[in-house]
């Protein structure tokens, strides 16, 4: 009876042990300084840990168990250092994970959402965006083709080109040099990256009529704070190599 | 026996003065401050920090700091008073923000749960219409006056390449069901109209094609979740209705 009460008690200290030291490093880890964290061993291998599993439980059913995503459906690839929203920081990631993107949460990245210009209302929140005909998407891609470094139809490009920093009102979004604006998740246009499809002419133009609303939710109900920081450091780990900041 | 009951108490009372909206000791360590025991998110101080100044936690100079801090503990105050002096009953900008915002917050909760494949494949399935090409006409329409019965030029108006809805919106419903229904090269009868008869030559007509779901799968996911959306605030408002206690004075209806 003695030696039962001793290893019962045995065991409560060692788990009462463990779960302070897991609250301890939990608290730490909360407390620091996102910057910082990559460069802390202990705090980065112990969130890395953590996150894996809150990975595969809440995102890898979009981004991949690898993180690598899905250009067939505009999944973000997690492991490249292209950052559509933010700079791709710690805190970056937080912030998305925690608020989403176009997810309907007031305090997401919602204001980026690409107009469907094939249709008879090319953006349901800005009605000024005009309908485009099928000539003008085509002059579009064909500038995007060109402002990529492939081979192009100058002609058309130079329509495209008119109608990026006019009528169709691309620039607004994507910069007039076509760069992008991470600031509100508009992409670079003049890279290959393409979160949709191949890059080919095709697949632009089908961005162009027919809109693209990606969407991650927004996890500040369902996932605590701790828990977001750390998937935060987990997939900040996928794009850079262990430890090293 | 006497030990596994101190384990017990020390375990206990560490959850009791740590455990998420109970302490009253310490601030969290996911919050950066606590009002009346509200907490100010050390995240979102974080994002106000680098929103307001351009700097993280490393690079903010103290006044900073503290200017945010101030800022944020101040906006937490003047909500609390503003639920004390119950500004929604009677600010109808607080009231629009508010309703906004909690149709915001049921979205954002469906949004967490993702439909499986064959949930979306059966939703495309039902809405297979939906999930096509704009159609895109070339067309010309030989306008002849009323009255004429064939002598003289009729104007002539070009279609050129258009998408569907713009030459519905052009032509005018009517002459355009007649026109979507001619094939390449195509003539159409005589359609009179209330500014002379028309005869519409079709030129080109790439009717719309269907996507497969491959290629519908994005604009599907997002018809999809309005979808659960709509039904959800509708839900949400049916029991909000049902448990409430609403009069309706008896002169109203």
């Amino acid at each position: 009876m003695v030696r039962i009460t001793f290893i019962l008690a045995a065991w409560a200290f060692i788990v009462a042990a463990v779960l302070a030291r897991s609250s301890y490093i939990e608290a730490r880890l909360l407390r620091a300084d996102p910057a910082s964290i990559p460069g802390d061993a202990m705090l980065s291998g112990f969130g890395r840990e953590r996150g894996a599993v809150l990975f595969e439980g809440h995102c890898a059913i979009c981004h991949g168990d690898a993180g690598r995503g899905d250009s067939r459906r505009g999944i973000p690839d997690l492991t490249d250092d292209d950052w559509l929203y933010g700079s791709g920081s710690v805190s970056s990631i937080e912030q998305i994970i925690k608020y989403g993107i176009r997810s309907y949460h007031p305090r997401g990245w919602n204001i980026a959402s690409m107009p469907a210009y094939a249709t008879v209302q090319a953006s349901a929140r800005d009605g000024r965006i005009p309908s485009l005909s099928p000539g003008n998407i085509r002059d579009l891609a064909e500038f995007l083709v060109r402002e990529q470094g492939l081979h192009a139809d100058d002609a058309a490009a130079a329509r495209g080109a008119a109608l990026f920093s006019g009528a169709a009102g691309c620039y607004d979004c994507h910069a007039p040099d076509a760069k992008g604006d991470s600031a509100i998740g508009a992409p670079n246009l003049t890279d290959r990256i393409t979160l949709y499809g191949d890059g080919s002419r095709e697949s632009m133009a089908m961005s162009i009529a027919y809109g693209r609303h990606g969407m991650c939710p927004a996890w500040v109900r369902r996932l605590a704070p701790a828990g977001i920081r750390e998937a935060a450091i987990y997939v900040y780990s996928l794009s850079h190599t262990a430890g090293a900041e | 026996m006497g030990c596994g009951a101190l384990a017990g108490l020390i375990m206990a009372g560490y959850s009791l003065f740590t455990a998420r909206g109970t302490s009253t000791l310490a601030v969290p360590p996911e919050d950066v401050a606590l009002v009346n025991q509200q907490p100010i998110s050390r995240s979102d101080y974080l994002l106000q920090l680098q929103t307001l100044y351009g700097v993280d936690l490393a690079h903010a100079t103290a006044a900073q700091r503290r200017k945010v801090l101030d800022d944020m503990i101040r906006e937490e105050l003047f909500v609390q008073r503003g639920k004390e002096l119950d500004v929604a009953s009677s600010d109808p900008d607080v009231r629009a923000a508010m309703v906004g915002s909690v149709e915001l917050e049921i979205a954002a909760d469906a949004l967490t749960s993702q439909p499986s494949e064959a949930q979306l494949h059966a939703y495309y399935e039902a809405h297979r219409p939906r999930y096509a090409s704009e159609g895109i006409v070339t067309l010309r329409d030989h306008v002849f006056a009323a009255g004429e019965s064939g002598a003289g030029s009729p104007s002539v108006k070009a279609i050129d390449e258009e998408f569907y809805f713009a030459a519905k919106i052009h032509m005018g419903e009517s002459l355009f069901d007649a026109a979507r229904k001619l094939p390449d090269g195509g003539v159409s009868d005589p359609i009179v109209r209330p500014d002379g008869i028309h005869v519409l030559h079709m030129i080109k007509n790439e009717k719309p094609v269907a996507f497969d779901f491959a290629a519908a799968r994005d604009r599907v996911l997002s018809d999809y979740r309005n979808e659960a959306i709509g039904h959800l605030r509708t839900g949400d408002e049916a029991f909000l209705r049902k448990r409430a206690n609403v009069l309706i004075a008896d002169d109203v209806l």
